[in-house]
């Protein structure tokens, strides 16, 4: 009896391990574009649900970027900044490369796109 | 018998029940310094605490980059640019032995890094983002002001307590080519202090620095830009208790009757290094040594730069090149660290050895 008991704990401690495994899974990962200024979020877009492509203007004290948005994909199209790092970037998809506007402390990431990737150089 | 099999049995798929496995959270904190974005993500169970440690370390970097902006005029850096050739004090021995280990690697690397370019930085316009293109008479007379051994150090206790620097009149420094790299060192130090053991440094991706290795004891998977594609990688590195540092004259450039003039200049010439080189990534547990090398091999150029790495197995590194022309060249000890990134299988590396 105590046995049948024991064996079915087994069983039931087995089939949670299944149930846990798989429901962790590999997770259908979407890229989300999370635009922060100085550290803080202003916007986050799930690039796969972008059904229209559209564009919106982010300003503050120190200027305006533009920000257009594609299914997929996010780029700056126009901004005041002297430097025009950002606009020259054009096009992020994923990857661990993001966007920043340095004069405007913009900064513009794709998270869980899918990359295997904690970081990027250059 | 089979009763206690069984108990076992249970008592080891209740150990290893994933659910009560959990990865920890990352403590995120970013912070604008240094003319860049700079990203501190830490892993650890103390949530609370970590926060406030990265907290201690964003206030530490506000107070560095106040000492050493160019641009601040209440800086150390802006008080010996404008000194006239007076000594000034040193703000604390964080920047004396900052500015011991620049001058070392200036010398080290015969020049190639020089800390005294600033000038020529400002009349190419890279200060401000307004660009011109000097003549050549104007380049000449700028780099004779290039020149890191006129940069006088001082440990002196007396008088000024700390030590002191000063500079000849009309030469001025600017330690952008390393500051990031020590900043890297310094807090990465202080977050191994306090006994964090899995963070990343990013130090705006022109510096990187990890500490101790991935929550579940892998390595830091870390891209490398490509020069000719700066919104994709081509090559992954992975970093485990090491920092990594790249160059590439696509990082700040600017474009005049369709050539383009990039901001790492030669100390030689005042002019932008045309080595052939598109960029350099520097890997080494130091960082400030990631960050000056990878300046100094883009200025040498592949042929020099490699022979610098052979001729100075004493510091550490190793080193990938990445040509104009899109060859690319990586040094034989970062072998099992380095692997081509999707979309460039088929690119040949050459193995540096």
């Amino acid at each position: 009896m105590k046995t049948r008991v024991i064996l079915f704990l087994l069983l039931a401690a087995v089939a949670a391990s299944a149930a846990v495994l798989l429901f962790q899974g590999p997770k259908a990962r979407a890229p989300v574009a999370r635009i922060t200024r100085d550290g803080v979020l202003l916007e986050e877009i799930d690039l796969d649900r972008v059904a229209e492509p559209r564009s919106f203007t982010l300003e503050d004290g120190s200027g305006t970027n533009t920000v257009q948005v594609e299914r997929g994909r996010i780029r700056v199209s126009a901004a005041d900044c002297p430097d025009q790092v950002c606009v020259k970037q054009g096009w992020i998809s994923g990857g661990a490369v993001p966007i920043i506007c340095l004069p405007h402390r913009l900064t513009i990431e794709i998270v869980d796109g899918g990359g295997d990737l904690d970081g990027a150089a250059g | 018998m089979k009763k206690r099999l069984l108990c076992a049995l249970l008592a080891l798929s209740l150990l290893t029940l994933p659910g009560c496995k959990r990865a920890p959270e990352p403590v995120e904190v970013t912070a604008f310094a240094m003319d860049t974005v700079i990203q501190l993500t830490a892993y650890d169970g103390n949530t609370g605490g970590t926060r406030a440690v990265l907290g201690g370390l964003t206030d530490r970097l506000a107070e560095l980059d106040s000492q050493l902006s160019t641009t601040r005029e209440d800086s150390f850096v802006y008080a010996v640019n404008h000194a006239g050739g007076e000594w000034v004090e040193v703000p604390d021995s964080a920047v004396l032995a900052l500015l011991h280990d620049a001058l070392s690697l200036c010398e080290t690397t015969g020049g190639a890094l020089d800390i005294t370019a600033y000038p020529a930085v400002k009349a190419w316009g890279f200060t401000q983002e307004e660009h011109r293109v000097p003549s050549d008479s104007e380049l000449a007379e700028l780099a004779k002001k290039i020149d890191y051994t006129a940069v006088a150090l001082s440990d002196w206790a007396g008088e000024r307590h700390r030590g002191g620097a000063a500079l000849p009149q009309g030469m001025e420094m600017d330690l952008g080519a390393v500051a990031k790299g020590f900043a890297g060192d310094l807090l990465a130090g202080e977050m191994r202090d306090v006994g964090i053991t899995s963070a990343l440094l990013d130090l705006g991706q022109s510096t990187i620095v990890a500490v101790g290795s991935k929550p579940g004891g892998k390595p830091w998977r870390i891209g490398v830009v490509d020069p000719a594609q700066p919104g994709s990688y081509f090559a992954v590195v992975e970093l485990e208790n090491c920092a990594m540092g790249t160059s590439g004259g696509y990082q700040r450039y600017f474009e005049q009757d369709g050539v383009t003039y990039w901001h790492i200049l030669d100390p030689d010439t005042a002019a932008p290094a045309r080595s052939g080189l598109a960029s350099v990534t520097v890997v080494s547990p130091s960082a400030l040594i990631c960050d000056g090398l990878s300046t100094a091999l883009f200025v040498m150029g592949l042929k020099d730069g490699a022979q610098f790495w052979r001729d100075h197995p004493e510091l550490d590194f190793e080193a990938v090149f990445v040509t104009e022309a899109g060859e690319i060249y990586r040094t034989v000890g970062l072998e099992g660290r380095f692997s081509l990134a999707e979309g460039y299988e088929g690119r040949e590396v050459v193995v540096l050895e």
